[in-house]
């Protein structure tokens, strides 16, 4: 019976490699997430269409506006002294914000006393919205203190009214808040999850509809080894996946994994069992590719959409934070970025551990239940 | 007791009853065909047979090895060809028959005796993908995939459906040349004129057998004489024939309409002269001797009367 594994094996190995996209896919896979996405699946705003409404027309309003745009985040648009035109560029979507500079902007920064500049955004994209004004805040500040300092220096002027609170911010374990770091050890968890769930299922179902799959339970060998083995192979795929998104990380980028790599082989096979099982009920329910690719599709969604990759799982409301804890790649994604970015260890991301087993006992239990129920 | 032991067997997929309390037995060393329309059960009864499916109620066995509680050492000793392709197109010809004997713990070059004459055809196109196979071809290599572990007892599911007549002449001189080497074959089919040539068989419709024995002598006992007319326009022609005096039952086979008669009310003549009365020109009345199609119609008649 040893022998049999091997063949049956043998035989899917065999298919994998002489499909027509798979292999390619298996290389293309890790290449496009580690070279593509890390850029397109960035937070980071950059080139926001800026138009100055400069009523002051000061030295230290162009100053400012230097600030701004040497800060590579702002587009300039244009500047101009009619707030109604600024208004109507951003009515057609030609500005993304507009800063005001009222016209006593210099004589009232020399007071010390509240500046008198305004910040509209278009927030039509909340994100680019909330964080343009965000940068646009930070980059006046930084004006503001460096125009104080030099003018300090110059004027010899007594200490401002208003106390100065000069706050800097540290960015721990991401030192320049680089969203690529973020986002690597998420992408790998996007690239398994598809890779250990969903194909394997669709090929099982891909057997159901060919009939191939009578043909083999006619013959001595047990199911279970014949599943095992169509899903072996997806396994060594999701390792060697793994395994290159790892090295390109650090080759392209100079990303290391801070934490041990055996932590993260381990999360990874964690993750693995449960998505068999979660593959194994889909193709159990399925009867042809497109019932499988339905389902599979909804659930890809559902745990992108509430896994913490895009959006922090602590500002959802309640509820969805109720149905992260269904979620196998929530536990999945905060073992990755924990290992990979913090270097964490078992001790602290056991709970990821124990939520990855909980739901892995679950879907396999199911998937072996249903088995029988449908045979 | 037989090689193959089923004993009413009733399976139902919800509403619809599938096979209904079905019996029967097959010798050693038979051909049995199992002749029906689509639609009978007879996929039914073989998954039941073949271990892929449970029976609601009833027992079956394959040498003596029970098809519920005994799967695993059914599953050793048959040989099962689903009525519908299913070999791995992707894998060429050769890959499939040394996929299916290396899943059974044997090899291609153990075995060659037994798949030789039928493999040695499709030798040319060893290397081929079985999905770009022909028809027939295919029919061929899932029989050698079948045989390919020395099975005691062949399901063949509607083996010659959609395959040309020469090769589906020559695919049973292949299972002939299968039995003598003393494996059971259980077959099924559409066609009544394969039924023939079977060593026995069972007539099922609806999920129920009707009548059980060999071609010759379920022929044998039909119970009428039978006419052949052959004539233009044929519906009307078959229309007046129902009408005629002594004739039972009649229905058109191709070209011509079967009339079953009560010899001791009418005969050839009579309806030739019956014919011409009824301004039918160019027409032309033999007597035939009934074959299984016949049969068929007549015993499915009668069992709708019976229910009735």
């Amino acid at each position: 019976m040893s022998w049999t594994w091997f063949f049956l094996l043998e035989k899917e190995f065999k298919q994998f490699f002489r499909d027509p996209g798979l292999p390619k896919m298996a290389i293309a896979f890790p290449v496009l997430m580690m070279l593509v996405f890390p850029f397109a699946v960035s937070m980071e705003i950059r080139n926001i269409n800026l138009v100055v409404v400069d009523c002051s027309r000061s030295e230290a309003s162009s100053l400012l506006i230097r600030t701004c745009t040497s800060s590579g985040y702002f587009h300039l648009v244009d500047v101009c002294d009619d707030p109604a035109y600024a208004q109507r560029l951003m009515d057609r979507n030609e500005a993304d914000a507009i800063l005001t500079v009222n016209a006593d902007f210099e004589k009232e920064l020399g007071n010390g006393s509240s500046l008198p500049v305004g910040i509209k955004v278009n927030t039509v994209n909340g994100t680019k919205g909330s964080i343009g004004s965000g940068y646009l805040t930070s980059c006046i500040r930084m004006f503001v203190a460096q125009y104080t300092a030099g003018g300090a220096g110059a004027q010899t002027s007594v200490s401002t009214s208003s106390p100065s609170i000069d706050v800097s911010p540290k960015y721990y374990y991401n030192t320049y808040l680089d969203y690529k770091v973020f986002m690597v050890p998420a992408l790998i968890v996007i690239a398994i999850t598809m890779l250990t769930g969903f194909f394997p299922a669709l090929n099982i179902v891909g057997e159901k509809e060919t009939g191939t799959i009578e043909q083999i339970n006619v013959t001595p060998v047990r199911r279970s080894t014949f599943i095992l083995c169509k899903l072996i192979p997806y396994w060594l795929v999701a390792f060697f996946v793994l395994t290159a998104c790892l090295i390109i990380a650090r080759l392209m980028f100079g990303y290391f994994c801070h934490g041990s790599l055996w932590n993260i082989y381990l999360f990874t096979a964690l993750h693995i069992t449960v998505m068999a099982g979660l593959g194994l009920l889909i193709s159990n329910f399925s009867s042809n590719a497109q019932q499988a690719m339905f389902i599979t599709w909804f659930f890809t969604m559902v745990f992108m959409l509430v896994s913490g990759i895009f959006t922090p799982i602590a500002s959802m409301p309640r509820w969805a934070q109720a149905i992260t804890w269904l979620n196998p790649m929530r536990y999945y994604n905060d073992a990755m970025r924990c290992i990979f970015l913090k270097g964490s260890t078992l001790t602290e991301v056991w709970y990821d551990a124990l939520g990855l087993l909980a739901i892995g006992a679950a879907t396999i239990t199911g998937a072996i239940l249903t088995y029988r129920k449908t045979s | 007791m037989g090689i193959i032991d089923v004993n009413g067997i009733v399976k139902k997929y919800g509403e619809k009853t599938a096979l209904d309390n079905v019996s029967f037995s097959v010798e050693k060393g038979e051909i049995f065909g199992l002749i029906g329309p689509d639609g009978a059960g007879k996929t039914t009864l073989f998954r039941i047979l073949a271990t892929l499916l449970l029976p609601d109620a009833g027992k079956a066995s394959v040498e003596g090895h029970d098809t519920v509680t005994d799967f695993a050492a059914i599953r050793r000793s048959i040989g099962y060809m689903p009525g519908h392709f299913s070999l791995y197109q992707d894998l060429s010809v050769r890959e499939n028959l040394e996929f299916f004997a290396t899943i059974f713990g044997t090899t291609v070059e153990a075995n060659y005796d037994n798949i030789k004459e039928i493999y040695s055809q499709l030798e040319p196109f060893g290397d081929r993908r079985a999905g770009a196979l022909s028809g027939g071809m295919k029919q061929k290599l899932a029989l050698c995939c079948a045989l390919v572990h020395k099975p005691s007892v062949l399901f063949l599911d509607e083996p010659t459906t959609g395959v040309d007549a020469v090769s589906r002449k020559e695919f049973w001189n292949i299972l002939y040349r299968i039995r003598s080497g003393g494996v059971t074959i259980l077959v099924s089919t559409p066609y009544m004129d394969e039924a023939s040539l079977c060593d026995r068989i069972a007539l099922i419709q609806q999920g129920a057998i009707f009548e059980t024995g060999t071609p010759a002598g379920i022929v044998s006992e039909y119970p009428y004489g039978l006419l052949a007319v052959k004539g233009k326009p044929v519906y009307p022609l078959l229309q007046f024939l129902r009408t005629c005096d002594g004739v039972v039952n009649c229905f058109s086979f191709g070209s011509e309409c079967h009339a079953a008669i009560d010899s001791s009310v009418t005969g050839c003549s009579r309806l030739q002269r019956e014919l011409s009365g009824a301004g039918f020109r160019n027409f032309s009345v033999r007597e035939i001797t009934p074959g299984v199609e016949d049969c068929f119609l007549q015993l499915s008649i009668r069992k709708r009367d019976g229910m009735r």
